[in-house]
Parts: C-alpha cells; sequence; structure tokens
C-alpha cells in the first residue's frame, strides 16, 4: 500500500505529519520513498506501507546570488541541476543512479559521486531541512544561510540517516558557480600495485586541482568508451588558464588524452538493476592497495564494474545480479579497510553487514526521535 | 558533595597545584572574550594527561557534579563560563600526537593552539584551513565545541569540515570514537552532532583533524585601508599559481563595476600579512575605543548585504551608539560590533535595545542568530525567535542521547524553558 500526500507546499510537510500521526496511532510502519530508483539499496524494511515523498517536489526558494536553494524533498536531481544551469550554478552532488533520484533521497543516504573528491558529501552541501519525526513532530534544522552554529546541528544527523530518525520534507543547499572551462582527462593506469601508488603519489604532489579524480577498472573504461584498459579518469575545472596548465601537468605523468566531460553523466549510470554495491575505502595513501582488493573482488565475480575516488581513498564496485551464496563468497575475502554495502540480496545482510546503529548512542537518537519504530524499520540494522 | 570535597577528590587526581579554588584565582576565570558576562566557576581543574582528564571527568560523574569544559577561553558567547560550577580547563592537554602527511591529517589533543598545528603541518606543505581572529590563543578543542569558522572558511569550509574524527569522553564516563579518520563512515553522523555542541555533550580526548588542506602558492589579492573609505573589502586568492592572475582581474573589473574606488593588489606576502592584521586584530584594536564591547554574529543571505547594512546604519543612529562591522562579506556573516562604557546605565540599555533591533533585522531578512561564535549565553534569548518549540525541544533530546543528567556545560545553547520534557517534569515534580 502507498499513502501519498500533497504538494510541495507547507501543506505537504502537514500532510505527512498527519501520515506519520495516523501511522503511529495504528502502529504501522513506514517506508519512505522519493522516486523509487534506488528502492533496493540499504537493508531490506519490515514495513508493507508506503509513505510517498515524491509529492513534494518543486523549488521553494532560489536565489541565484545567494548560491543557495531551498526545494522539496521530492524534487529531482535532475529538475536542480535545470534550475540552475540557467544561472551557470550547479550543486556539486552527483551520486551514482538516475538524475531522477530525488533531493531528498540523496540527503538521506549521503550519496555521493565523483565529485566528493573536490566538494564534499551532502554533509558538507546541505544548509538546513525540515523533517517529520517518527512522533509527528516539525522539526527544522540549520537555516538557508551558508554559515550557522545556532544550536545542536540536526541537519547533520539527520543527513545519512536513511529515513530512521525523520521524513525529511525540505531541504535547503548550497550551491556553486559552475567553472568557465569543464574539461576531462584520461590516463592509462597501471594494474601493479606498486606503479598504481607511484602514479597516484605523483598525482597528489602534482599541481592540480581536480573536482574528481577516479580509477575505472577495465570493463568499465571499455564500456564508457574511453580506454582499453585500466585507467584515471581526472575532472579539471577553473579559468582557461588554469585548465591549461594542469592539462599539461597530467600529460607529463602519462599518455594523457581528452575524454567527452558527458562521460561523468555515463559513470554515474552505470548501475544495472539488481546489482550488488559494495565500496571500500581506506587512507587515501593506502588507496592503490584498497583499489586492489576492489580488483580482487571484480575478478571473482565476472562484469563487475570498479571505479575509485582516489583522492577520497575509497572503492567501488558494482556486481551484476547472481546466485547470492556465490556474491556471497565472492565478497568473502578479509579487507583491512571499511566495507560498507550499498546494496545486496536481501538474504546477505545478515551476515555481511547486519547493523550500522549497534551503539549506545546511536540506539538512543533512534529511541529519541522514532519511538516507536515507524520510520524505515531495519534499513540500518 | 561540598565543594571542599570535590576539591580533594580533583586534587587526588590532579595535585593540588592544578585545583585552583580561591576566589582571588577564579576571577581569572569568570570570563571569556565577551567581557559583558561575568559568572565565577567553584572551582577549577587543570589536567595534563589523557589519563588525567579521563579521571576527572569520571569522578565528576560518580558525585554528580555538573562541570563547564573550557580550552583558552577566546569564545565570544559565554559559552565558557562556570556558573558556580567546576570548570574543566583543557589548555594543558597540548601535544599535536601525530601528523600524517600523506594522507593530511593530524591527530592532536583538545588544548592545542590552532596557529599551533598550522604551524607543525606547514612544515609538510599543508596547513589548518579554519582561522578564527584568535587563532594565536584558541584551542583546536574550542574549535570543535563551537564549529569555529574564520575569513578562509569561505573556500575551505568551517571546523566540521575538517575534522574526520573525535575520540570522547562524555559525561557518564564513557569513551566514545565518532567518525572514521581512515575510511567511510555509516549509521549516524553523530561526529556531525557533536562538532559544534558547544561542550553539552562531552569532551574531546583527541581530534583527528582533516583534510588539512595543501596549501598551495598562494597569490594576494586585497584592498588597501584608506581611512576616508566607507568601507573595505579584503579578498584573497589562493590556488595554484595558473590561474590566479585571470583570477584577480576578474575581482578587479567586478569591484571597479560595483563602483568601487580603488582597488590594490598586495605585493608581497609581508604586505598580504599587514592587510590581514588589520583585519585579524580589529576586536583588539576596538578596545582602544572603549572599554566594553558587544559583538554579534548574525548570517544573512548575500544578496540582502546592502539593505541589512543600510538598516544597522539607521538603528545606530537612532540608538546613538557606533556600530563598527568587521565581518565575512563572502559568507554573509556579520559582526556588528559596539563599543560603549557599561558603567553607563543609559548607554548600556540603548547599546543592547539597538543589539536586539539588529539581530531581528537580520533574521527577517532570512538569516540566523550565529554563524561562528555559538550560542552560549550570549544567544539564548534569540534561539526562540528563529526555532519553533518542536525544533527545540528535539535539540533537548539529542543532548540528552550524549547527556541525560545535563551535567556538561549545563544551562547553555537551548533556552531550558524549550525542553518538553524538562516542563513535563517540573510539572510533575509541582503537582
Amino acid at each position: 500500500m502507498t499513502l501519498t500526500v500533497g504538494a510541495a507546499t507547507s501543506d505537504g510537510t502537514a500532510a505527512v505529519a498527519e501520515a506519520v500521526h495516523a501511522a503511529a496511532a495504528a502502529c504501522t510502519p513506514l517506508r519512505l520513498v522519493g522516486r523509487g530508483t534506488w528502492l533496493d539499496a540499504g537493508r531490506p524494511v519490515r514495513a508493507i506501507t508506503s509513505l510517498s515523498l515524491a509529492p513534494l517536489a518543486g523549488i521553494v526558494d532560489y536565489t541565484p546570488g545567494d548560491l543557495t536553494l531551498t526545494a522539496g524533498a521530492g524534487t529531482t536531481l535532475a529538475e536542480i541541476a535545470r534550475v540552475t544551469r540557467a544561472e551557470r550554478q550547479w550543486l556539486a552532488l552527483d551520486p551514482f543512479g538516475s538524475p531522477e533520484g530525488t533531493l531528498g533521497a540523496t540527503v538521506a543516504t549521503t550519496s555521493a559521486g565523483p565529485l566528493a573528491h573536490a566538494f564534499g558529501t551532502p554533509r558538507d552541501n546541505v544548509l538546513g531541512l525540515e523533517f517529520v519525526t517518527g512522533t509527528g513532530a516539525v522539526v527544522h534544522a540549520g537555516g538557508r544561510v551558508v554559515k550557522n552554529v545556532a544550536g545542536f546541528d540536526l541537519t547533520r544527523l539527520l543527513v545519512g540517516s536513511w529515513g530512521t530518525l525523520g521524513a525529511i520534507t525540505e531541504v535547503t543547499v548550497r550551491l556553486r558557480a559552475r567553472p568557465e572551462v569543464d574539461a576531462t582527462i584520461v590516463l592509462p593506469a597501471p594494474a601493479a600495485p606498486t606503479s598504481l601508488g607511484a602514479l597516484l603519489d605523483q598525482l597528489r604532489a602534482a599541481p592540480v586541482a581536480a573536482l574528481a579524480a577516479e580509477l575505472l577498472n577495465a570493463p568499465l573504461a571499455v564500456q564508457l568508451g574511453v580506454a582499453d584498459g585500466p585507467a584515471l579518469l581526472v575532472r579539471l575545472a577553473g579559468n582557461a588558464d588554469l585548465v591549461r596548465a594542469e592539462q599539461a601537468a597530467l600529460a607529463a605523468l602519462g599518455d594523457a588524452a581528452a575524454a567527452p566531460v558527458d562521460v561523468w553523466d555515463r559513470l554515474r549510470a552505470c548501475e544495472p538493476a539488481g546489482a550488488a554495491v559494495a565500496r571500500f575505502s581506506g587512507p587515501p595513501a593506502r588507496m592503490a592497495a584498497t583499489w586492489t582488493h576492489a580488483l580482487e573482488v571484480a575478478e571473482r565475480w565476472p562484469g563487475t564494474a570498479a571505479h575509485a575516488s582516489v583522492g577520497r581513498g575509497v572503492a567501488r564496485c558494482v556486481l551484476p545480479t547472481g546466485d547470492a551464496r556465490a556474491l556471497a563468497s565472492a565478497l568473502q575475502p578479509t579487507f583491512a579497510g571499511t566495507r560498507i554495502f550499498e546494496r545486496l540480496p536481501n538474504e546477505l545482510w545478515a551476515t555481511l553487514a547486519p547493523t550500522a546503529v549497534a551503539d549506545r548512542l546511536s540506539r538512543g537518537v533512534k529511541r529519541a526521535y522514532d519511538p516507536h519504530g515507524l520510520l524505515n524499520p531495519g534499513i540500518l540494522g | 558533595m561540598r565543594r571542599e570535597n570535590v576539591a580533594i577528590v580533583l586534587e587526588d587526581i590532579v595535585g593540588p597545584r592544578r585545583v585552583l579554588k580561591r576566589p582571588s584565582e577564579l576571577v581569572v576565570y569568570s570570563a571569556d572574550g565577551l567581557p559583558s558576562y561575568r559568572k565565577q566557576p567553584s572551582l577549577a581543574v587543570f589536567p595534563e594527561t589523557r589519563a588525567e582528564l579521563i579521571d576527572v571527568v569520571r569522578a565528576l560523574a560518580a558525585i554528580g557534579a555538573p562541570f563547564v569544559p573550557r580550552g583558552a577561553g577566546t569564545g565570544l558567547s559565554g559559552g565558557a563560563l562556570a556558573d558556580d560550577v567546576v570548570l574543566l580547563c583543557l589548555n594543558r592537554l597540548n601535544r599535536i600526537l601525530r601528523v600524517d602527511p600523506a594522507n593530511a591529517l593530524a591527530v592532536v589533543e583538545p588544548g592545542v593552539v590552532n596557529v599551533t598545528l598550522t604551524r607543525e603541518a606547514s612544515k609538510h606543505g599543508l596547513h589548518y584551513a579554519p582561522d578564527p581572529s584568535s587563532q594565536a590563543a584558541c584551542t583546536i578543542g574550542g574549535n570543535v565545541a563551537e564549529n569555529a569558522g574564520g575569513p578562509h572558511c569561505l573556500k575551505y569550509g568551517v571546523t566540521l569540515n575538517h575534522i574526520a574524527a573525535v575520540t570522547a569522553i562524555l559525561p557518564d564516563g564513557e569513551i566514545v570514537r565518532l567518525g572514521n579518520a581512515t575510511g567511510e563512515t555509516d549509521g549516524y553522523d553523530l561526529l556531525g552532532a557533536f562538532v559544534g555542541s558547544e561542550g553539552c555533550f562531552g569532551v574531546a580526548l583527541e581530534m583527528m583533524d582533516a583534510p588539512t588542506v595543501r596549501a598551495v602558492e598562494a597569490s594576494i589579492y586585497a584592498a588597501g585601508y584608506p581611512t576616508d573609505a566607507e568601507a573595505v573589502l579584503l579578498a584573497e586568492v589562493d590556488g595554484l599559481p595558473a590561474g590566479l592572475d585571470a583570477d584577480v582581474r576578474v575581482i578587479e573589473r567586478l569591484c571597479m563595476e560595483a563602483g568601487a574606488r580603488t582597488v590594490k593588489v598586495a605585493a608581497d606576502d609581508a604586505e598580504r600579512a599587514r592587510l590581514w592584521q588589520g583585519r585579524k586584530k580589529a576586536f583588539g584594536a576596538m578596545g582602544r575605543i572603549s572599554p566594553h564591547l558587544v559583538v554579534q554574529d548574525a548570517v544573512i543571505p548575500r544578496t540582502r548585504l546592502p539593505e541589512v547594512l543600510a538598516r544597522i546604519h539607521e538603528i545606530s543612529g537612532r540608538y546613538r551608539v557606533k556600530v563598527c562591522n568587521v565581518f565575512h562579506a563572502g559568507d554573509g556573516n556579520l559582526h556588528p560590533n559596539i563599543g560603549y562604557d557599561a558603567t553607563d546605565p543609559d548607554e548600556t540599555v540603548r547599546v543592547h535595545a539597538a543589539m536586539r533591533e539588529i539581530m531581528q533585522v537580520c533574521i527577517d531578512a532570512g538569516g540566523t542568530i550565529t554563524g561562528e561564535h555559538g550560542v552560549g549565553l550570549d544567544k539564548l534569548e534569540y534561539m526562540d525567535l528563529i526555532f519553533s518549540p518542536d525544533s527545540l525541544a528535539a535539540m533537548c533530546q539529542l543532548r540528552d542521547v550524549f547527556d541525560p543528567e545535563r551535567r556538561s556545560n549545563p544551562g547553555k545553547v537551548v533556552p531550558v524553558r524549550a525542553c518538553r520534557e524538562w516542563q513535563a517534569a517540573r510539572s510533575a515534580r509541582s503537582a
């Protein structure tokens, strides 16, 4: 069953609060849904009733000179991109998956893409939000200005809480001016960890301030049509003088070639339905080791697309759908860093990543904001 | 427990010389950077090691004694004042434990002074970007508690964006690790909640600061300080040398198009430092004009700056007070300062009335009451103006997860009357 609420007005928020109140009265857990483009992410939710936040769509406030934008949680990233592009601005969040996904879902799941290299994750780009707690209270956190320390930071708490502390109804984000020049360079990436490590050290030391720097495994590089082997994609932006100098610096590191800038959109879209997605992270200086681990996983599971944000030390494997038990063993090798799953077959969560919120403080926060356990129960374990 | 007995317990941990009890010694700690608030602590304790700090917090928990953590006391919100409770001074925990240049990470104790960290990091071509005006004295622990900013936060972000992980001791004595300095985190962003919690959630034992952004060659662009100008705008660009000259030309053109009289580019690093010195020492310079100072920290949407500055000018004229605006134009973070003589009751009343009206103008413009100084005591009365009772109650609930007894920095940040549970408990008590 799906409950829907009204449009992106204050009435929309009131309707969400009313729906949560009703659910509390009936002890009915709710599955929060945006546009439903990423419903297979996270642990299985123990709820049969869905509350759709998609109707909370629309730009509430956008003054380009302020470089901030407030929108209903159901507004799609594509719509925000369209509106801000007209002012030569952008929301520098490019999570993997469909651009038809919503701002609310991006923030709730703190989903980030290659641009996180330069601009951080939703945690760094959200200025304020409105949410409805599990008791139906409407809470405003943060504000619409770019700097704000008034009160405890509920914004950070809600970002990445996967809807388990409140249904996010409205979000204010920081925008950036679009760069004058936006160019992408592709370099061949060595397969041997030591040579790769050396290349990444050179990149770190080079006079290059990239917007994104992403390693691609061979199948992904081929699929994107940028190389016929493993490759490093570097996105450069700024004024023409700067980009020219950076291109020259990259050319000194290897056989650099230009790549079309839409490669980034195509990379984001490489997310087949039903795929399992795992992220491996460690200190940036150990990127080569983390990447080697991702490649091992990819080798065990044919068809895996692997890529890594080298500045952040995060590798990501997209594993096509298949037998769950075999998948579990492909993911099994021990990894010294941090392993986070975005998507998995339902039956694997309990063994691979039963919970992300087991500690006392996390349990206390959940009890405080959703005492009846109504909101997305189980999604964080 | 009586004050003398608390002192004995604390002296057992840190020794008698590091527990201050005499009023004449404690008076030094009765104010922070805002001289208009005075509160005397009952005791001040100075742990010097992590182990001592843990023992002190656990002893206070066992006694049930409230306490106020304090760094260098340079805050501008009255947040580090202890009203007849224990003052927990962290400035002796001042070791930089590790600098890891490859990962642009430093591990520090809470009492490390901001500029000391930058100095240490600069040996590796790095710097720690948040740079409050008090950076020569303020501590990283204090910066974390207040989510401190500074001029360079426009480009690099505030303290929140630079802290990778914190090891903290909760008021009940439990030690927790928030965030992950060597990889991603999932689950709730408890680190994000902790940064900026103004000492109400516990005490940081150790902080992993990252990314300490690479300080690439800097070329500087700044306006001078002509004494007859209506206002001076300082703008700094940094980054890779290749694109900087073009950026400077754009800024120069935009300033002239917008009606600037002159634009002056700092020729070298010494001139750059001098221009910034004028900005960073502005608060101190105001001390030459008048003995007392109120400082505000409101933030407004940037497009509203001209109109709000005009309103501030009008308000200061009406109340016959002298407002000095020294602020972060790029962020819309205003610092209207009013110098005055607190022994003059008439002037004091006018200053506070003007301040309240200025704050209301900023809120009406879509702004907030504090951008980097924190709420502390100073802005408690404004919290109701920007947050609904439900939003304030949600803040109280978060605090109660970290500090259910509300012993850590009691009475700060959220007006106690806003906490529904507290009200419910009070009515139950009075029933």
